[in-house]
């Protein structure tokens, strides 16, 4: 369980987000949500344990997670950037295998068996098993996400926090991602994901963290979540939820 | 991969042999074997075992010292221009050298202050590129650069000041790199800490595997990429120290060798380290023996010698292979 007691999140010795409480339980698809600047990528580095909380605690399972190791933290979550980093001259094998870093001893240059297994595993379970000989940088922006996801899933990690894993797909391809996340929720991960696209978000998460004025507004399911006057403090216009015939709900700005 | 790695070894040992065959005393292959595989008292052995074969390993060494500190540096700071002596090193070493040089210091006591002064260089060079716990990759470039330019600005108002006239000959044979005169006993002084920068770089292989995913994907997978980033300063530190106090400022096979390798073997520090190390030896060789035959019984500067042929190849292959490589 990822949790947050009192969590304030400064920036440059400015608050960005404070007072923030919350649980996040394995198995569960969570969406974090909020205007551009409002620290939904800070937040995911904060749980990542690459920026220390100033107040308050955030712990993996009762540990503070700014104190675990670098190798206990990678085998217990995989953190997903949305940073765009040039990859020359790797395939999207060797991309995936990084994954494997922290299972092996300090020594060791070599793969063992369950290394190659588990991004066998990783590959298989985005789809990319038959494009793993590939050159990365020969990949549309479809399939990199899916290798970036890939190199999560090999770290076998029971947390995946990504940060806007669909900011550059159109819908398909979204889909197929958040679907893909969806799965792993379903197989007993904890999905923490970064969205922009609220009515995205509404469709796969289980529970919704939508930030806004320096705080949470909302932690909840969507339906709750989701109400003209969160929407309206969160992002500063005016919104409209509408639930469709299939009992989906639609956000229009 | 494992065939071309073990084809640059063989084009290793090849040459090796071929660059002892080269010198100023004409010796059949069959003599020089029999000196190496017996060596008595003899003109033979004293020319294989006391002049060609330490002057054939220094260069090896040299070539593999400077071609693994440019892989690891390019793998670190992911910059393909970047090279040995962005550490600051060489014009650290160079400096200290002239000043040693112009100051009338003993002959056999030069490659010791080069060795210190380049470490120190890269010290100076390192304090200025941190950030935080860990480096920051432009500082470092910025750093390394702009230091380098004013130890050699140094080294220049050096030799244009009139009484320096008397030494600007062994200056320059530091400067432009040359292996000429140096022994086993130099290279029993660089050997510790060539080895402890060897030892570090075998640490930082799957560091530098990572971190060709970014830093932050690197860090995010359980890298702790600060102490990855002063690791691998800390090994291409040593082993460019090593191999300017060996043979002065040699240019171009950091920066090159790391290039052709990954051409050959591709981006995997696990094959593309020792690929470098192999390529690296050969290229070096190849230039030494050049530089010891073309123009005998004087010599070239090795370091002009591998611009030569070096700057070349490297253009051809590249050039040659277009955007598409």
């Amino acid at each position: 369980m990822i949790s947050a007691r009192g969590v304030r999140i400064e920036v440059a010795g400015r608050p960005l987000l404070d007072g923030m409480n919350f649980d996040i339980l394995p198995g569960e698809f969570v969406a974090v949500l909020g205007s551009n600047g409002v620290g939904k990528t800070t937040l995911l580095r904060a749980m990542n344990g690459r920026h220390g909380p100033s107040a308050g605690t955030l712990a993996l399972d009762g540990r503070a997670i700014a104190d675990l190791d670098g190798t206990t933290r990678a085998r217990s979550m995989a953190f997903m950037t949305s940073d765009d980093a040039p990859i020359d001259n790797l395939t999207a094998r060797e991309v995936v295998a990084t994954g494997r870093y922290p299972f092996h001893r300090w020594w060791q240059w070599n793969a063992t068996r369950e290394d190659e297994a588990a991004i066998d595993g990783a590959l298989q379970a985005v789809g990319m098993r038959e494009l793993g000989e590939r050159a990365f940088e020969t990949l549309s922006s479809g399939e990199r996400q899916r290798i970036w996801l890939a190199l999560g899933l090999a770290q076998e990690a029971p947390y995946l926090l990504l940060d806007e894993p669909t900011s550059h797909l159109d819908v398909r391809f979204s889909h197929e991602i958040l679907g893909l996340l969806r799965e792993q929720a379903r197989a007993g991960k904890a999905i923490v994901c970064a969205i922009h696209d609220i009515n995205d978000a509404a469709a796969f998460a289980d529970r919704m963290l939508l930030l806004g004025d320096r705080r949470i507004v909302a932690w909840d399911t969507p339906e709750r979540v989701l109400t003209a006057d969160n929407l309206h403090l969160a992002y500063g216009i005016p919104m409209e939820t509408v639930r469709t015939s299939t009992g989906s709900i639609r956000v229009f700005a | 991969m494992t065939a071309r790695l073990v084809g640059l070894l063989l084009l290793a040992f090849v040459t090796l042999g071929a660059s002892l065959l080269v010198g100023g005393v004409d010796l059949a292959p069959g003599a020089i074997f029999n000196a190496l595989a017996h060596p008595h008292a003899s003109a033979d052995v004293t020319i294989v075992w006391q002049l060609r074969l330490p002057r054939v390993v220094i260069a090896a060494a040299v070539g593999l010292e400077l071609s693994v500190a440019g892989a690891l540096l390019q793998g670190m700071l992911r910059n393909p221009l970047v090279d040995p002596y962005l550490t600051g090193v060489s014009a650290g070493a160079a400096a200290a050298i002239t000043l040693a040089i112009v100051a009338g210091v003993a002959a056999p006591l030069i490659p010791g202050i080069g060795f210190i002064a380049g470490l120190g260089a890269a010290l100076l060079v390192a304090s200025l590129a941190r950030r935080g716990a860990g480096l920051d990759a432009n500082r470092l470039i910025l750093a390394g650069v702009s230091l380098s330019a004013l130890f050699s600005a140094f080294i220049a108002l050096i030799l244009t000041r009139g009484q320096s006239a008397d030494y600007a000959a062994e200056i320059i044979s530091w400067l432009a790199g040359s292996m000429a005169g140096r022994g086993w006993n130099d290279l029993a002084l660089s050997l510790p800490y060539a080895g402890g920068g060897l030892i570090l770089a075998a640490l930082a292989v799957p560091m530098l595997n990572a971190l060709r995913v970014g830093t932050v994907r690197a860090a995010a997978a359980g890298v702790n990429v600060d102490r990855a980033q002063w690791l691998l300063l800390a090994s291409a530190a040593l082993l460019t120290a090593s191999a300017v106090a060996l043979a002065g400022m040699v240019g171009f096979v950091g920066l090159i060798v790391p290039h052709l390798a990954r051409r050959i073997v591709g981006s995997d520090a696990r094959v593309l380290v020792p690929a470098c190390a192999l390529l690296g030896m050969t290229l070096c060789m190849l230039a030494d023996a050049a530089a010891r035959t073309l123009v005998a019984p004087a010599e070239l500067p090795v370091g002009v010698l591998l611009a030569f042929i070096g700057v070349p190849t490297f253009l051809y292959l590249y050039l040659r292979g277009g955007v598409a490589a």
